[in-house]
């Protein structure tokens, strides 16, 4: 037991050696601090979430090589959830989905003049958070890469049906528009040409689409258009916060409030962004309502309760970085951002999945480490920056959205050198404007997308194996225990109790 | 999710137009599936063929349909959203403007489904520099406080920066101006600024070099 312990910390030393060997060269130093700084430049401002930054500067990582690229992209989601918390923060809209807790106190924090505070143990907890969910993602990957190797095509699939049943359970609102959402985007993801017999499939005779739907237009239409034409309907007053940004070192008393809430945040976020679905943007959720019930007068929150800054924020962070997990090691992306990374690494030719770390150890261990290190620039760029976030953030609306939507369409234009992926993006987001005004999460929708591929793929596959037996997927242990378990959440889904504390966890942003 | 307001209770035969909405467009979504893949094969049980997933999918996509309508039924629920018509056909509008300015194409009007050729219209290359600004001010009146002048010298500016980052600094093959409506002389102008600076840099490098 002592020798299989040593031995796994210093492989993991040692893997964590070589891949800040690969990741403090300065191509790559300098490529990770760009993808932070334009990430939190763009998550900065307000309905540009995560999901359109990087299907927007998805172009800007074309003429680097994959590492690089990686270690970019990485830095622009992190750069962009980091970003999001300074607009909560300082104008009370959250910069996107996973920082709106953080308005109720970070809010109230600034307009006791305490911004500085708020935006410092924001920063302070999620540097925690990332270095922590580092060196789980570095320990966690390799047992899990080695289980992902025995997986066969129906265990993959059984995976892939649990995955979108815990995106069921985690998805805000009604179950069945979740589950049919999904459903919606597996249909989606069987448009184009059918890889073994070669047939259109629901093209309509359209050439254009043949190849199949483009990730990268399916989620700049839902979540950059789409996200803009909902903005423009609601006039969002905006209340920057005046004068002073006062000190950003939170004192001794704050530190000790904060403490606490860190580490449990961090635990928390963990865990439920290694889950599929809206893992990451619960655990901000899941953090805040901890504090509040663990606080000994809760009534301190929602008016300037530094741990409700601090628990959220870390839990946002560590959220963000599990997620990588289930991508890396079993190359089944767990959310929206992730089926976007599978998108960039394909375009890079690298096909996600267990056989990374082997294959190409320097790419796996390097983008890991780059985190670590983009989180300690995120803490020493931010803070010096953030008077210039404020003056980014006093850019009236009517002017960003069309910057927004420019650089949309160029981004897009650039990823296939298509006008017509253009238009369809444009229809997507008529799409998802639809989706949306019907009571359907766009989300899911492109997690079902994504996996709909893999899993048709498998299911095909452990069906030629079994000669067109269904009793497969029971039979093999492994992917027996992953359906009854799909099976359990389904049932906790419908269940009238677990819903109602589902929408207690949400109702604490209302 | 379940309102309970008087106006709620009035309506009638429909307790929940916004579910029965979202199942009739769920509806619909199946139909395109179900029709987009009718001449598609099955296949056997051991060899799937192409058409059994959009086909099992459509059809589970439209059982959620009809829950969804039976559900609105008899529950109670929230009335439908309210669609703005300004926002989309703008945005939307503004990315088409780009789409076929960018690259240039060729419209034609009519010549499907039994309609005559009515006219066509070739739009040739113009590029960034003229599709950029353009889309800018397009999409820019989906929010009613525009101003002209602001936003078209705000067009103008955004369209030199993506050119300059984009073509420039990332040497990305996004057509900027190839029907060479930029007079040359602000050309040779650019040019030479370019060179001066590639010099200027050469010159420093060597001296640290050397």
């Amino acid at each position: 037991m002592f020798d299989y312990l040593a031995k796994f910390t210093t492989d993991l030393a040692g893997n964590l050696t070589f891949g800040m060997g690969v990741a403090l060269s300065v191509r790559n130093i300098a490529l990770c601090f760009i993808g932070c700084l334009v990430g939190t430049l763009i998550g900065v401002l307000p309905g540009v979430g995560p999901i359109a930054t990087i299907t927007m500067l998805l172009p800007i990582t074309f003429g680097i090589d994959p590492t690089g690229a990686l270690i970019m992209l990485a830095g622009i989601y992190y750069g962009a959830q980091y970003g999001g918390s300074t607009t909560s923060i300082l104008v009370n809209i959250p910069g996107e989905a996973t920082s709106v807790v953080t308005t109720l106190d970070g809010h109230q924090m600034a307009k006791q003049g305490r911004a500085g505070v708020a935006l410092g143990i924001a920063a302070i907890g999620s540097f925690i958070a990332g270095c922590v969910s580092t060196l789980v993602i570095a320990a966690l990957a390799a047992p899990l890469t080695a289980v992902a190797l025995q997986f066969g095509p129906a265990d993959y699939f059984s995976l892939m049906v649990l995955g979108l049943m815990f995106a069921v359970v985690l998805a805000r609102g009604s179950v069945p528009k979740a589950m049919a959402v999904i459903l919606v985007g597996i249909l989606l993801s069987t448009v184009g040409t059918d890889l073994e017999s070669g047939e259109e499939r629901l093209t309509f005779g359209w050439t254009e689409i043949s190849d199949g739907l483009d990730v990268a237009v399916l989620a700049m239409g839902m979540f950059g258009f789409a996200e803009i034409l909902r903005n423009l309907e609601t006039t969002q007053a905006r209340d920057i916060v005046h004068g002073a940004i006062g000190n950003l070192l939170p004192n001794r008393q704050d530190f000790k409030q904060s403490n606490g809430p860190i580490w449990r945040g961090t635990l928390v976020g963990a865990i439920l962004g290694l889950l599929p679905g809206n893992g990451a943007v619960l655990g901000p959720f899941a953090s805040y309502t901890l504090e509040k019930k663990l606080a000994k007068d809760p009534s301190r929150f929602g008016r300037g309760a530094i741990e409700g800054v601090a628990g959220p924020e870390s839990a946002n962070n560590a959220g963000a970085q599990t997620a990588f997990i289930p991508l890396l090691t079993l190359g089944i992306p767990p959310n929206a951002v992730m089926a976007l990374m599978v998108g960039a690494m394909q375009i890079h030719g690298i096909v996600p999945g267990p056989q990374i770390m082997t294959k190409q150890p320097h790419l796996f261990w390097g983008m890991i480490a780059s985190m670590w290190i983009g989180n300690l620039m995120l803490l020493i760029i931010n803070l010096p920056l953030i008077g210039l976030w404020v003056r980014f953030l006093k850019v009236p609306y009517r002017l960003m959205f069309p910057a927004i939507i420019l650089l949309c369409c160029i981004g897009i234009y650039s990823v296939n050198n298509s006008p017509i992926d253009v238009i369809m993006t444009a229809g997507f987001g008529l799409f998802g404007y639809a989706l949306v005004k019907y009571g359907f999460e766009p989300a899911p929708l492109l997690l079902g997308f994504v996996l709909g591929r893999l899993m048709e793929e498998k299911l095909r596959q452990a069906l030629v194996i079994s000669r067109g037996s269904f009793i497969t997927f029971i039979e093999r242990p492994l992917s027996g225990c992953l359906l009854l378990l799909a099976l359990i959440l389904v049932i906790i889904a419908v269940l009238p109790a677990i819903r109602q504390s589902r929408e207690e966890v949400f109702a604490e942003a209302d | 999710m379940t309102s309970q307001s008087p106006e709620a209770r009035r309506r009638g035969f429909i307790k929940s137009p916004f579910d029965f909405a979202g199942g009739l467009f769920l509806l619909f979504l199946a139909a395109v599936g179900l029709a987009g893949g009718f001449n598609l094969p099955t296949g056997t049980l051991s060899g799937i063929g192409s058409g059994l997933m959009p086909r099992v999918v459509s059809i589970l996509v439209a059982a959620f349909g009809v829950f969804l309508i039976i559900q609105a039924l008899l529950v109670e629920g929230d009335r439908l959203e309210r669609w703005h018509v300004r926002g989309p056909v703008f945005i939307l509008g503004s990315a088409l403007v780009f789409a076929l300015l960018i690259r240039g194409s060729t419209l034609s009007f009519g010549g499907f489904a039994g309609i005559p050729l009515l006219a066509t219209v070739h739009i040739p290359p113009l590029g960034l520099i003229v599709a950029g600004p353009l889309c800018v001010v397009v999409c820019a009146y989906a929010d009613k406080d525009t101003r002209l002048l602001e936003i078209v010298v705000f067009a103008v500016v955004m369209t030199l920066i993506c050119g300059f980052m984009f073509k420039e600094m990332l040497n990305l093959p996004i057509p900027f101006d190839p029907a060479g409506l930029i007079p040359d002389a602000i050309n040779n102008a650019y040019a030479g600024v370019k060179w001066a600076i590639g010099q200027a840099f050469g010159f420093v490098k060597n001296l640290f070099v050397s």
